[in-house]
């Protein structure tokens, strides 16, 4: 359990420490990455829970998502259009949706581990 | 099966907070901000003009030299050369420059003579003071009772006693020459240093400054000791 956690805080501390800048031409593209990824996150934490957990959806969704995202958001500065916006949207919505079906679950999880106690 | 997926999860979480702390730094990084008023940037872009002013006056007189060189090539390449050497000569202060310039004159005050004080010699400060105010406003060729102020000219107290490029000054009164470039410069020179407060600090050494009105031909001494030099060395032919 504590392990993903783990992960999390060393690879803050690892980009807090080695101090890595980014040039802020390429500050978009990172942002809707990190988006991307957050969406795959809470998207396989999901699919865990609801035990349709795939690993190669999981990881190939990950990678894809980024790429997809950073293609989309490239595209768009070529063809003057904020492409970006698009991702940015679909993620979002993902992400909200996603977040609110792991909380459903928890909630339903708790409440059947109170009734079995009481 | 479910150790494979907390592997996973934490290899997808390691990288996500690397990005996220890359994108945080990229965020966060400290913009250093123009702080400056429309006064100091005023400022700082007549430092910049007056640079770029410098450095095509600069540019002029090399590109001067070179069509001098050229032109004289098939002639006599010495004739430049020797004009080249004589410039350098005077701007070292190894000529006599003749030209614009004023005197000016360091007596004791009449106030200390009149209540018996001894009269001392300059001090070296006051001395590096006043060359300072002179330097200030374009006075190019200087002498100090006859001794001539090149770029390495030592004004110390030694034993006691005040020298210039080690040799003493006389006690109070002595003259000072000052040659300018152009008779505007010495003009110039003459006003700055009657509005300045350097006669102020003379006065408190008992002593005082004359200045004397700007004269168009005034003769500065040259330089008449070797110039020691430890540090420049001849290039080889061919570098």
């Amino acid at each position: 359990m504590w392990l993903p956690l783990l992960g999390l805080i060393l690879g803050i501390s690892l980009g807090l420490l080695t101090d890595i800048q980014i040039p802020s031409v390429y500050e978009n593209y990172l942002s809707i990455a990190v988006l991307a990824a957050l969406d795959t996150l809470f998207g396989g934490i999901r699919a865990q829970l609801q035990n349709v957990y795939d690993d190669r959806v999981f990881v190939s969704g990950f990678f894809f998502n980024i790429a997809l995202a950073a293609g989309l958001a490239f595209l768009g500065v070529h063809l003057g259009v904020d492409l970006y916006l698009a991702a940015i949207f679909a993620f979002g919505v993902r992400l909200f949706q996603n977040i609110a079906v792991i909380r459903r679950i928890l909630l339903t999880k708790w409440s059947e581990r109170k009734g079995t106690i009481y | 099966m479910r150790q494979g997926v907390y592997v996973r999860f934490t290899i997808i979480l390691l990288i996500v907070g690397f990005m996220i702390a890359v994108q945080y730094n990229t965020v966060q990084k400290p913009e250093s901000r123009d702080t400056r008023d429309i006064w100091g940037i005023r400022q700082e872009l007549s430092t910049e003009k007056q640079l770029h002013s410098e450095l095509l006056s600069d540019i002029r007189d090399v590109n001067d030299t070179i069509t001098k060189y050229e032109n004289l090539q098939s002639e006599s390449p010495a004739q430049a050369l020797n004009e080249t050497l004589d410039n350098l000569r005077k701007k070292a202060g190894l000529t006599d420059v003749t030209g614009p310039g004023l005197e000016l004159v360091i007596e004791p005050s009449l106030e200390g003579m009149a209540l018996g004080q001894q009269v001392t010699a300059i001090s070296p400060d006051l001395l590096v003071r006043l060359l300072n105010e002179i330097n200030r406003f374009n006075g190019r060729y200087i002498s100090i009772d006859g001794k001539r102020i090149i770029h390495s000219s030592p004004i110390r107290d030694i034993n006691g006693q005040t020298t210039v490029n080690s040799l003493i000054v006389n006690t109070p009164p002595f003259k000072m020459k000052i040659g300018t470039d152009t008779s505007e410069d010495a003009e110039k020179l003459y006003n700055h240093l009657k509005s300045s407060t350097i006669a102020d600090d003379f006065f408190i050494d008992n002593l005082t400054l004359t200045i004397g009105n700007p004269e168009n031909s005034l003769t500065v001494p040259a330089f008449d000791q070797p110039i020691e030099n430890n540090f420049l060395k001849n290039t080889s032919k061919g570098d």
